[in-house]
């Protein structure tokens, strides 16, 4: 097989990569080998047989790769480090990415949506630090790892769940209604990655059915609550060792304190969790055609049916388009998670107070009053005010558009590649056929998840051609929604707001607040 | 042999009509049965087999005497393309059967039992199967149709084509069923081992017009209509869905990124009469067919991956019958030959053209 690492390194091909403010470079270039490894020895051999069984069993599922993963650190790679977990951020993830997908797409996307799960905590700050995130990491040493998945999907709203301005008229028929002590979630979701075998589900609910984008909130879910079930797993094209699955929810009852940054938030944490997505979702894209490639260059070079092939002057174009489209597509997505990286989430992480927070020990951070203190309405208020001033509302739309960019053209490439690799291959080429037939099935999810590519183009055109700024940090200063409170919001007192808090905190203005 | 007509004498209401039944078996018989088609399931394809059989679908070709329609290339096309709308795999054997039972001669076919599934198998000379001293050697993988099939027409491309008929129980050969089939999948495909059949065993070389000399022709022609038939189930699909669903308070329709889709779509099929143009001549006309089929198989994968686009998440979804038209269509890129091989033919053809 003809697969190697590529032959130059990170920090040569992205200089760009050593300003990244925090970011170890050599870490990285570690992590990536590691990723590697775990590819091509554990991932590679066993992908057909059990895309094969999955394609006849779409529930089955091999917990043995997953625990293989948790061992070389799969799952920890989003978790930051005061919790026990790697500290990666975007850039880490979609490296890790492009390696698994070379391999299997499908089982990397069983560590894919564990890290979209993660993500949404992220922006709960060091509240997050010691409850389901240390669990998660504790849950790896007892070698029975426990899975995350991210819920935003229903039966009657795909993309426009993924975009705050079609969510004011998406047809959201799930519902968090506020009931003493918390909220009592129904309603359904679909298509969720992971959403069978997940132990924990971050999952966004309006609060208020009848303004979903104002009352869009992040839960987070312990799936053993009652109520909760799986009411169907999908059978799916490709990526078939990853279930997707419907998620019913009957009256589940949800503690105020698991609700992640704070009420009303969840537009904006969606548009920043897409913005942090994205970037990996386009290395998966990625990762998939330099697996298509990398087949094609080992059946040329192994089987003998194929010889002579490369020494004509078709295959070696189609063979250099290949690479030029992987080599455009690897920039692409390095490009928008660096970028993302420094101008938002980054700039949390690395504020002196939040790294100092992370030296405490976890035993002191979660004795009663610090923990209490953590996980209070002020210290959330501080934890987006901190946002707010690391980054601007501008830097992440910028950072979203560029994210998409390199997702939709990521996607693009994926099933470019593939299609053209099967087609070099032909009908008679043995087991790299069956392989490369899986990759053109796996690419084609690439072009439709994380919001089609059409959505991502639009949010291109919105972020960089128009040069908009989309309301994608959670305001200031929290916005009641309690129905009994008398203070609605609408979308007009809501840009109101944003407006206000604009002018009050002078954070308009390209790039991040100093 | 027998010979068969490349275009037949029937009217054009008599045409119409063809097609229309066609039209109604896919819709009525197969469409309800795609998933299990897809699913290879032996017992349905043995079910849709025994009603294409009774309206004649597997001797389109052949003449009264032998049990056939004694209906032209045309006419077996047209209801090829309708039949694809239904399922591509069972159009595929269609096409496979009436090529194999075409290339026979008129012993040979008096001996096929009616509702014979035959399959003509498409081969390099040489590379795949060596023919010397009367005797077949080699191998063939991923042949589509062949599993299950009565018998077999192995098609030999090269200097000297040549084509041999085989029993299915003729000694020395094995079947082996391809397990990992993704498109077309009612016609199930198996690898083959020839291991020195002997010419005693063969049932006869073919010659004249439709073996040796169109049969690769009418395989592209085909393949180019099931592709198409493909094409419109898709846009077909696609359009409904369009319709139905809606997005941002409006049907997806309305939205330009979705209706572009629809209309790429639509101008791929209002340029196929235009592509298929005189459908008799394509199965002579060797190099016109090989065109025929790249054009119709890389607009097939193009709309049946831009109908998965419109349906979204749903369309990734197996039950849903949008991605099976995608993975029937790459096949349809792959089948006889790969496109790039297709091309390099036709070129081939142009540069032997200019020579002469």
């Amino acid at each position: 097989m003809n697969t190697m690492m590529p032959e130059r390194s990170l920090s040569e091909q992205f200089p760009r990569l050593a300003q990244n403010g925090g970011l170890d470079v050599r870490e990285l270039e570690r992590l990536r080998a590691r990723a590697y490894r775990f590819a091509q020895e554990q991932m590679r051999p066993r992908a057909l047989q059990i895309d094969r069984r999955t394609g006849e069993d779409p529930s089955s599922f091999d917990w043995d790769l997953v625990r293989a993963g948790a061992e070389a650190g799969m799952l920890r790679l989003l978790i930051p480090k005061p919790a026990g977990g790697a500290g990666g951020m975007s850039t880490q993830v979609a490296v890790v990415m492009e390696e698994l997908c070379a391999a299997c797409p499908g089982i990397a996307l069983i560590f894919g949506a564990h890290a979209l799960g993660i993500s949404p905590l992220l922006l709960g700050g060091p509240s997050q630090w010691d409850g389901v995130l240390a669990e998660l990491v504790a849950s790896e040493y007892d070698s029975e790892p426990q899975l995350m998945a991210c819920a935003i999907t229903e039966p009657e709203a795909g993309t426009d769940v993924e975009d705050p301005d079609l969510l004011r008229h998406a047809r959201i028929t799930s519902h968090a209604r506020r009931v003493p002590g918390g909220f009592r979630l129904s309603g359904t979701k679909r298509f969720i990655s992971n959403g069978s075998v997940a132990r924990w589900i971050t999952l966004l609910m309006p609060t208020d059915p009848r303004r979903p984008a104002e009352s869009w909130t992040c839960f987070l879910l312990d799936t053993r609550s009652a109520g909760f079930s799986v009411s169907r797993v999908e059978h799916k094209m490709g990526q078939r060792a990853c279930p997707a699955a419907e998620l019913t929810f009957d009256e589940v009852f949800v503690p105020a304190e698991r609700i992640v940054s704070r009420e009303g938030d969840g537009a904006a944490a969606t548009t920043i969790v897409l913005a942090c997505s994205r970037p990996p979702v386009a290395a998966i894209a990625t990762g998939i055609a330099r697996g298509a490639y990398e087949r094609v260059l080992g059946w040329l070079e192994e089987d003998p049916a194929a010889r002579g092939l490369a020494e004509r002057q078709h295959v070696q174009l189609a063979l250099a388009g290949m690479e030029e489209e992987i080599h455009l597509a690897r920039q692409l997505y390095m490009d928008a998670a660096t970028e993302l990286d420094h101008t938002a989430l980054g700039g949390v992480m690395s504020h002196p107070g939040v790294r100092a927070l992370g030296h405490v020990p976890a035993l002191l951070r979660s004795r009663p009053p610090v923990r209490g203190w953590l996980a209070s309405e002020r210290a959330r208020d501080a934890t987006i005010a901190l946002l707010h001033r690391s980054t601007s509302e501008r830097a992440v739309t910028r950072s979203l558009a560029l994210s998409s960019m390199a997702k939709a053209r990521g996607g693009d490439v994926a099933m470019r590649v593939t299609g053209a690799a099967l087609e070099l291959v032909g009908l008679r080429a043995g087991p790299v056929r069956a392989e490369l037939e899986k990759l053109w099935r796996d690419a084609k999810l690439t072009q439709i998840y994380e919001g089609t590519n059409q959505l991502n183009r639009l949010e291109v055109y919105r972020g960089l051609c128009h040069a908009e700024t989309m309301n994608c940090l959670p305001p200031l200063r929290r916005i009641h929604l309690d129905a009994e409170a008398g203070a609605h919001t609408d979308g007009r007192a809501r840009a109101r707001l944003y407006a206000d808090v604009r002018r009050q905190t002078n954070l308009d203005g390209d790039g991040g607040r100093s | 042999m027998t010979v068969t007509p490349a275009m037949s004498v029937i009217t054009v209401a008599e045409r119409a009509e063809i097609r229309a039944m066609a039209r109604e078996l896919a819709a009525r018989e197969l469409v309800p049965r795609a998933a299990a088609l897809d699913a290879g399931d032996q017992d349905v394809l043995a079910e849709c087999w025994r009603l294409l059989v009774q309206l004649g679908l597997d001797r389109v070709l052949l003449d009264e005497q032998h049990g056939g329609a004694g209906l032209g290339v045309a006419d077996l096309l047209a209801t090829i393309e309708e039949l694809a709308v239904g399922d591509g795999g069972i159009a595929m054997c269609v096409l496979l059967c009436n090529a194999a039972l075409a290339t026979l001669t008129d012993e040979q076919l008096a001996v096929v039992p009616s509702g014979a599934r035959w399959a003509l198998v498409p081969g390099a000379a040489g590379t795949e199967v060596r023919f010397s001293d009367g005797q077949l050697d080699g191998s063939l993988a991923c042949a589509l149709g062949a599993h299950g099939a009565d018998g077999l027409v192995i098609l030999l491309d090269g200097p000297q084509p040549a084509a041999w008929a085989i029993p299915r129980d003729a000694p020395g050969l094995k079947l082996a069923r391809e397990t990992d089939q993704m498109g077309l999948c009612a016609a199930p495909a198996a690898s083959i081992e020839m291991a020195v059949i002997r010419s005693a065993q063969v049932t006869g070389e073919v010659d004249g017009s439709v073996g040796t000399a169109s049969a690769p022709a009418l395989l592209r022609a085909g393949t180019a209509a099931i592709a198409h038939g493909i094409a419109r189930r898709a846009y077909e699909m696609a359009l409904e869905y369009a319709h139905a669903r809606r997005q941002g308070g409006v049907a997806i329709i309305e939205h330009d990124a979705v209706s572009d889709m629809l209309a790429a779509m639509a101008v791929r099929l209002a340029c196929w009469p235009e592509i298929a143009a005189d459908p008799a001549g394509l199965a002579l006309d060797g190099e016109r067919a090989l065109a025929v089929k790249i054009a119709a198989s890389d607009a097939a994968v193009a709309s049946s991956t831009d109908a998965v686009q419109v349906f979204g998440g749903t369309g990734y979804m197996v039950e849903t019958g949008i991605e099976k038209l995608m993975r029937d269509a790459k096949y349809c890129q792959l089948f006889p030959e790969p496109n790039w091989v297709a091309h390099d033919e036709l070129m081939s053809s142009a540069r032997a053209g200019r020579a002469a």
